[in-house]
């Protein structure tokens, strides 16, 4: 029987760029009625598959359990639950070893969580906010449906999902040696506090280096999608630094958060190769991964680096195109 | 220009000394409390001093607050004097209310603070007035209100933020949710995870922050001040923060665990963290803090001191201050009172 898991993060898409910008959010009934979506999605294959479902703090996984079609066999993971990032890592640990695919539900932040996590297992990842750059806008039974066929092997998730990069910075301080990984993005900021998280004021980013690069997308990938394009699959990235636009080398045009398209000064960029990394001098400063602020900094000397190691993002799509055909049933007589 | 500028170096000090402030002050009063020093009830705020002093750090200092029945941390944020809230915890007549209001009724309307009170829910529709009256005067200011994570369930909070809401008025409600309402834990209270979620029915943003992170706090009512300032209307606010004593002093605490407490304490408290952030960034020794602690400690000893030699209202001072203009009802009872050879109680 195979087994498809189910990731929901109650916390994710409610930063406070709803508030300066013109991110929305998605509130919990509506992730309570897209994750009762996946489940539903699951029928595709209800007779092969089984839904093991991350329990949450608001009971959001609780309600896709309960509320799954009768044909579809569907459990709670039985993990301790904080109400912390922790938690979305744990059940994607127990889901490298038990799941064949797994349906995340939540942004940029908790694709990254469980892409620590995870291993190879494919993610199917459904964006429940509009300032992600990895997941994507898609109904949860389409992501649930498309997940069974993958789990139950009618498509090959080799020729339906990409190896996503990451970005990694190891910053060298006073006080000993930190790192942090990002799935897209990753940024310097002159700021001096992680305050509420979200990057506020796009001309305090000094510099960053992004494992994707697209016009497409919003934050830093934008930035860097105007200056060269840089497919997510591709190992290596985009690394920059950025200056005022009025005394900078050159200037872009950039979705930097939803709602707000700045010109953006570049003073230098280049593409940098898997482990190839650039170097930020930080005195005090903050860095961002994934368009949100992270790590304080002070007198620190900051290495960052696109890496590979992401994780598996099956593209939804591509799922359907090749699975034509294994939805046809039986006419009934 | 905002009352402290969090974005300066000296602005992050004196942020420090006002979390600082409002812990010494509530420890202090806890303890005269239990002496049985201070009558009435004492709802201390320790543990959530981030969340008072990044609100009103964010604020001018002409703009109102309202506040809530724990609301010594936001009467000391807004910069009132300690040596005369202390007098009125003690009911004596140097007090902000003339030691008629006590520890649940401290108010300065001259300094913006429109009033602790007892009331729950009751804050956030006086900061709509407020801000109603600004509207009407067109005046520069902003109002906002301290709501509890019990006091937000209230009818009146729901009211309060409606109004505020179809007419753009200025004002920001921030709700403590300090994890209890008294004794009932919030998930028993509230269908949702985030209470800031209830601002969609409102058609307002809302959003929820870290209430032990002081600069979070901060940024997120610039954010929002500078949204009621333009005129676009309110925002409501959920910092999640802890109480770390019980609801009152005295309370039995029957329904959380000392484990649960000591683990916010160890990994959260919001002066400790603001305190080696600082440090870590060579703006404060750990000597500047300790001098700053007996400095303030001094403070709060010499306005206990104060507060008990300080004489107390004469029993017919009852009748006085409740209304703007004389009420002949009152007059009459105050006559007799006097006639009848009202004396003074005892110390108490």
């Amino acid at each position: 029987m195979a087994t498809i898991g189910l990731v929901v993060n109650p916390a994710a898409g409610r930063d406070i760029r709803r508030l300066t910008g013109g991110a929305s959010v998605v509130d919990d009934y509506a992730k309570r009625r897209i994750a009762e979506c996946v489940a539903a999605g699951v029928e595709v294959a209800a007779a092969e598959c089984t839904l093991a479902v991350m329990p949450d703090s608001a009971g959001i996984g609780a309600h896709a359990v309960s509320e799954a079609p009768a044909a579809v066999t569907a459990d709670l993971l039985e993990i301790p639950i904080e109400g912390e990032p922790a938690d979305t890592r744990r059940a994607a640990a127990r889901f490298r070893d038990e799941a064949d695919v797994v349906v995340v539900l939540g942004g940029d932040g908790t694709n990254r969580d469980v892409a620590h996590e995870v291993g190879d297992v494919p993610l199917v990842s459904v964006s429940t906010g509009t300032n992600n750059v990895v997941p994507t806008a898609v109904d949860g039974t389409v992501a649930g449906a498309a997940a069974a066929l993958i789990a139950t092997g009618a498509v090959d998730p080799d020729a339906v999902s990409i190896d996503h990069g990451m970005v990694e910075a190891v910053a060298d301080t006073p006080t000993g040696e930190s790192r942090l990984q990002g799935l897209a993005t990753l940024g310097v900021l002159d700021v001096e506090f992680v305050g509420t998280r979200a990057i506020l004021d796009p001309s305090t980013v000094v510099g960053g280096v992004v494992s994707r690069a697209f016009s497409a997308e919003v934050g830093l990938s934008s930035v860097a999608g105007a200056l060269t394009t840089h497919r997510p699959e591709t190992p290596g990235g985009v690394g920059f630094r950025l200056g005022p636009p009025e005394a900078a080398a050159e200037t872009v045009r950039a979705i930097v958060a939803p709602g707000v398209i700045e010109r953006v000064g570049v003073e230098k960029w280049r593409p940098l190769a898997a482990d190839e990394s650039i170097r930020f001098e930080v005195d005090r400063g903050v860095l961002s991964v994934d368009g949100e602020r992270e790590l304080e900094l002070q007198n620190a000397v900051v290495d960052v680096a696109p890496i590979d190691d992401g994780p598996r993002i099956v593209d939804v799509d591509a799922v359907f195109v090749a699975a034509e055909g294994a939805l046809r049933t039986d006419r009934l007589e | 220009m905002v009352t402290i500028d969090m974005e300066q170096p000296e602005g992050r000090k004196e942020g420090l000394r006002r979390m600082l402030t409002i812990r010494l002050f509530d420890e202090t009063a806890e303890k005269r409390f239990l002496d049985g020093d201070i009558p009435g009830f004492v709802h201390p705020y320790i543990g959530e001093e981030a969340v008072a002093v990044g609100a009103i750090g964010a604020l001018e200092p002409d703009d109102y607050i309202t506040s809530t029945h724990r609301g010594h941390g936001h009467c000391l944020a807004k910069g009132l004097d300690p040596e005369r809230m202390m007098a009125e915890l003690y009911g004596k007549r140097e007090g902000y209310c003339k030691g008629k209001g006590g520890s649940m009724h401290i108010a300065d309307v001259d300094a913006g603070m429109l009033g602790a009170n007892g009331i729950v829910g009751a804050g956030p529709p006086l900061a709509t007035g407020a801000a109603f009256s600004i509207q009407y005067d067109d005046r520069d200011q902003v109002a906002l209100a301290f709501c509890g994570d019990g006091g937000i369930a209230q009818g009146q909070v729901h009211e309060a933020i409606n109004m505020a809401a179809t007419w753009d008025l200025p004002v920001v409600y921030v709700v403590e949710n300090n994890q209890y309402g008294e004794g009932t834990p919030v998930e028993k209270q509230h269908n949702v995870e985030n209470l800031s979620d209830t601002a969609h029915a409102y058609d307002i943003p809302g959003f929820t922050i870290d209430g032990m992170d002081v600069t979070a706090v901060y940024e997120a009512v610039a954010e929002a001040r500078d949204r009621a300032d333009a005129g676009d209307g309110p925002t409501l606010i959920e910092a999640k923060t802890y109480r770390y004593r019980g609801h009152f002093v005295g309370d039995e605490e029957e329904y959380r665990t000392d484990e649960e407490v000591e683990g916010w304490q160890r990994e959260d408290d919001p002066i400790e963290t603001f305190k080696q952030r600082l440090v870590d960034r060579d703006e404060l020794t750990d000597e500047e803090f300790e001098q700053l602690r007996e400095e303030i400690a001094t403070a709060v000893d010499e306005a206990v001191e104060h507060a008990r030699e300080a004489p107390t209202p004469e029993p017919d001072e009852a009748y006085e201050d409740m209304f703007a203009q004389p009420a002949p009802e009152i007059q009459h009872f105050a006559a007799q009172f006097r006639a009848d050879g009202g004396e003074r109680g005892d110390d108490r």
